[in-house]
């Protein structure tokens, strides 16, 4: 990897198309990544071989390299799901955000996000967060319409909602990593495996430890008695399953739409 | 998470480090460069750019802008292709590193890569783009340099993305960004938001295309009863789609909704919208229909025939249209193409 990683990348169309791709979706898992640069080879160059995605796209990241620009690669904190974000590295995503929000609503995103960054759980309800509508820089903003605004945080793909409670959709933990964790430096918690940015996850109950799901579905695999990696004792929590792509998983409703069209589909 | 995504940091700086101090250039330029993102990071995000009345950018003299054109780079190093082969690596090496050097500390190209960040951002949302958006949320203090940075940005997006900015409105400068490359419904569709409708869409579109390219809207009902999805019943994945089908697609001119001529009383059948047009082909809903239905295309001659024809004429278009865009682009073409190549 370092040879390629140092000489600069060529980019054709087949890069060129699959980048605008990945720019209209936000955010792609990585088996829909894979799709989508097959279909990119298919379109422009049906007889090159497929590149190595990994490599495919550092060859991407070299050429962007220049304009403060990356695709990341990430995992979703609930599944171990591998997601792909184009990613600013110049400006932090809340000042990308600057230009489609307003003043208010970029404080209540703020709001939102140090409430999720402080709680145990990694989510902040939603009348918490409300709660705060009073402490908003700019116009006045109602609970109600408050409200909306976090459903456009939802669909804009900063904060996931689950039964009311509110966390970081992957995209904004990609995309804002480095501006929280220089931000809130000592609210932040941090995985003792990967050591990357944690907001949801499993504590050890004795030394306070924290992990991610899928670092703790890869670390206790195949262990018959998981001990915490730091004060050796017993993990308490339901160790989850690594994340296998094989298995077809559908993620959220792409893919249950197919099954409802397909009555006669294979 | 991005796992080893900070040993890849720290390697990607050693190795930057290390080709610096071989070429004599110094580690602390590199550093200084790394170091400049995080604070600019922190800067910008409580950073909101003070209102810039639009009379401002206007009154700048035209002599002060493009002034400081400097002749580093037009084209970002990292483009220019290293089909040179290995014995010249290192050579090469030196040279990119050093002009990437130069390009870094070049006070101008830190707007140029924000103004890009902001072109693209613009470009995901489809929203257009003014001047007086750019100078007030990215140029800022650079307005004298407007047009050169603007120039830099819309290289950077055609070479690295192939996307071409275009001014659509000058007097009230308003520009907006077109793909070079012709991206199709299909790719485009976002998964999560569009394709519960895209699942209705097709069986609208399919079922209309059928009947002869206009059908009544109980055409449509019947085929989509079979799926399980009734007018006036909450569906879990649609919602609710007869306000889907008679509403929202024809609000977003994928459908489009007529009365019958001479109908007493009115009555009002459903025909492709414009966007539908555009966005799909009779061929692509036909292969749609056809898988839906466990068969061939050629399963319905007639359909298939008219398909045919369809994609036809489309190739056609598509071929004039390339024509003349290669004959609009080709005295800039040539001033661009030398600095990348092509793997093919």
């Amino acid at each position: 990897m370092q040879g390629s990683a140092r000489r600069t990348g060529v980019m054709t169309d087949v890069h060129r198309r699959f980048l605008q791709l990945l720019m209209t979706h936000g955010v792609l898992e990585e088996r829909d990544v894979k799709r989508m640069q097959k279909h990119c080879y298919k379109v422009h160059d049906c007889n090159a071989t497929v590149d190595k995605l990994e490599d495919f796209i550092n060859n991407i990241n070299s050429v962007l390299e220049s304009l403060y620009i990356e695709i990341k690669r990430g995992v979703t904190e609930d599944d171990g799901r591998p997601i792909y974000a184009l990613v600013n590295l110049a400006t932090t995503s809340v000042s990308k955000m600057a230009t489609d929000f307003a003043e208010n609503e970029l404080d209540l995103f703020r709001k939102a996000l140090e409430l999720i960054i402080d709680s145990e759980s990694g989510f902040a309800s939603s009348t918490n967060i409300l709660n705060l509508v009073d402490q908003l820089k700019g116009k006045k903003l109602k609970k109600k319409e408050a409200e909306q605004v976090l459903q456009k945080f939802v669909q804009n793909k900063w904060l996931i909602e689950k039964e009311g409670e509110f966390t970081l959709h992957g995209r904004a933990i990609l995309e804002m990593e480095q501006y929280i964790r220089e931000t809130y430096p000592d609210a932040v918690k941090i995985c003792n495996i990967c050591h990357s940015l944690l907001i949801q996850g499993q504590s050890c109950e004795t030394c306070g430890i924290r992990m991610h799901l899928p670092c703790v579905a890869k670390y206790f695999r195949l262990n018959a008695e998981p001990r915490c990696p730091h004060c050796n004792d017993y993990w308490p929590h339901e160790i989850p399953e690594v994340f296998d792509p094989e298995k077809e998983r559908e993620p959220g409703i792409s893919k249950s739409n197919r099954k409802s069209l397909r009555s006669r589909r294979h | 998470m991005p796992r080893g995504h900070k040993s890849k940091l720290r390697a990607r700086e050693k190795r930057r480090q290390a080709h610096c101090e071989n070429q004599d250039l110094g580690a602390t330029q590199a550093t200084v460069a790394e170091g400049e993102s995080p604070s600019s990071a922190c800067h910008l995000f409580g950073d909101r750019p003070q209102n810039l009345p639009a009379a401002e950018t206007a009154s700048i003299p035209e002599a002060l802008q493009g002034a400081p054109s400097t002749s580093n780079t037009t084209v970002p190093v990292s483009c220019t292709s290293s089909t040179q082969g290995a014995s010249s690596q290192d050579e090469k090496s030196l040279y990119f590193s050093s002009v990437a050097e130069a390009w870094k500390k070049d006070p101008l190209n830190r707007k140029v890569v924000l103004l890009v960040n902001f072109l693209l951002h613009k470009y995901q949302n489809k929203e257009p783009i003014t001047k007086g958006d750019m100078i007030k949320f990215v140029i800022t203090k650079d307005k004298c340099h407007f047009n050169e940075i603007l120039k830099r940005a819309a290289e950077h997006m055609e070479l690295a993305f192939g996307v071409d900015l275009k001014e659509v409105d000058p007097i009230r400068h308003s520009y907006a960004l077109f793909s070079k490359l012709d991206l199709t419904y299909d790719e485009t569709t976002s998964d999560e938001e569009n394709i519960p409708k895209t699942g209705l869409l097709m069986v609208a579109l399919s079922v209309i295309f059928m009947n002869g390219n206009r059908a009544p809207e109980e055409a449509i009902w019947e085929v989509l009863n079979v799926m399980g999805v009734y007018p006036d019943t909450e569906h879990f994945l649609y919602g609710d789609p007869r306000k889907v089908i008679t509403k929202d697609l024809v609000q977003l001119k994928y459908l489009e909704c007529q009365q019958v001529p001479n109908s007493d009383p009115p009555r009002y059948e459903f025909l492709w919208g414009p966007r539908a047009h555009a966005e799909t082909s009779k061929m692509k809903v036909l292969k749609f229909l056809a898988n839906m239905y466990d068969t061939v295309p050629t399963a319905f001659p007639s359909c298939y025939e008219e398909a045919l024809r369809d994609e036809e004429e489309r190739a056609q278009a598509r071929a004039a249209a390339r024509a003349h865009s290669a004959a609009m682009a080709r005295p800039r073409s040539s001033t661009t193409s030398s600095s990348f190549s092509h793997a093919k």
